[in-house]
């Protein structure tokens, strides 16, 4: 008589397998997720903030345009500090009020250097958030065309431009201008900043008109030292953003001086 | 995954406009979660002090 033949047995998987199985399945399903929330931050950072700053700076770009034709332009008197003078003496305020230097136009020996009173144009101080200005870098090839600049530099200003600091002169004007932008997010506007050498150019347009800089120094800061936004004898332009690239760790700071415009004469003549 | 969507309460229609709203509330959290993080290390706008 034959024995029917029993269905085959499966061997049961023994235990450590069934721990590797299990080790193996949630460490797989765990790089797949970080690799998507990583890949994510990416294309967020990189892609999504650069497509919004785009749509906004078409905006603002329109902006700029009637700022310039509806800002008011005053002519105001404006008094040379004397060459001896200290930074921050001899500037004017974004609203126009001129403050010379201490002393008046004179030295400590009495000797007036700049006696004559100068015409100067000021613009009316932009709404905080509105597009002012443009600033053009023809060696930069992103900035060719030109890239709006708005009034303050929180951080819901820089998401749409270029920012420029209150309480520092508006370009064109005496003392220091400071101007912020992103770097490697929102559309980067300062992306290049970096391969600036001195004597390269950089034009600002505004409602008193164009103002051509020139670059004479370009360094690396810390984020808190505020020297760099302190106001300086004639007329500058300081530009900053975050360095080095992908990292806020340090600033990467343009210093750039005057050299052509409506005020220049004004100012250095 | 699956398991999560039909443990959701009532019927097929409501779960999956449940899932819906749950996916595109995470969405939006994890894009501010991106932008505090990218303001924060990677690109803070360039601002002194």
């Amino acid at each position: 008589m034959v024995e029917p033949t029993s269905a085959p047995v499966e061997r049961p998987a023994s235990r450590s397998t069934g721990i590797l199985t299990r080790v193996v399945r949630v460490v797989g399903w765990t790089s797949i997720v970080v690799g998507v929330l990583i890949l994510g931050f990416v294309v967020q950072q990189l892609f999504v903030t650069t497509w919004f700053s785009q749509q906004h700076q078409a905006a603002l770009d329109v902006e700029a345009e009637e700022h310039f034709v509806t800002a008011d332009v005053t002519e105001v008197e404006y008094v040379p500090p004397p060459s001896t003078t200290t930074p921050g003496e001899g500037t004017v305020a974004p609203d126009g009020t001129v403050t010379p230097g201490a002393g008046g136009s004179s030295t400590d020996e009495g000797a007036p250097l700049n006696p004559e009173k100068r015409t100067l144009l000021v613009e009316s101080s932009p709404e905080d958030g509105k597009a002012f200005a443009v600033i053009r870098i023809p060696s930069i090839e992103r900035l060719e065309e030109g890239w709006a600049v708005v009034e303050g530099v929180e951080l819901r200003n820089l998401k749409n431009g270029a920012g420029h600091m209150p309480h520092t002169p508006l370009p064109g004007l005496p003392g220091n201008s400071v101007i912020s932008g992103h770097r490697t997010t929102y559309g980067a506007p300062f992306h290049e900043i970096g391969d600036l050498v001195p004597g390269d150019t950089i034009e600002v347009d505004t409602a008193i008109g164009t103002h051509t800089y020139e670059v004479r120094e370009v360094i690396v800061v810390r984020p808190t030292e505020l020297w760099v936004t302190e106001p300086r004898e004639g007329a500058w332009l300081t530009l900053t953003t975050c360095h080095p690239k992908f990292s806020a760790r340090q600033r990467l700071i343009v210093f750039a001086e005057l050299v052509e415009g409506p005020n220049w004469e004004a100012i250095y003549a | 995954m699956k398991q999560w969507f039909l443990e959701l309460p009532g019927p097929m229609i409501l779960k999956i406009v449940v899932a819906v709203v749950v996916v595109i509330v995470a969405i939006v959290a994890l894009f501010f979660f991106y932008d505090w993080i990218g303001t924060n290390m990677l690109d803070s706008g360039g601002t002194i002090g």
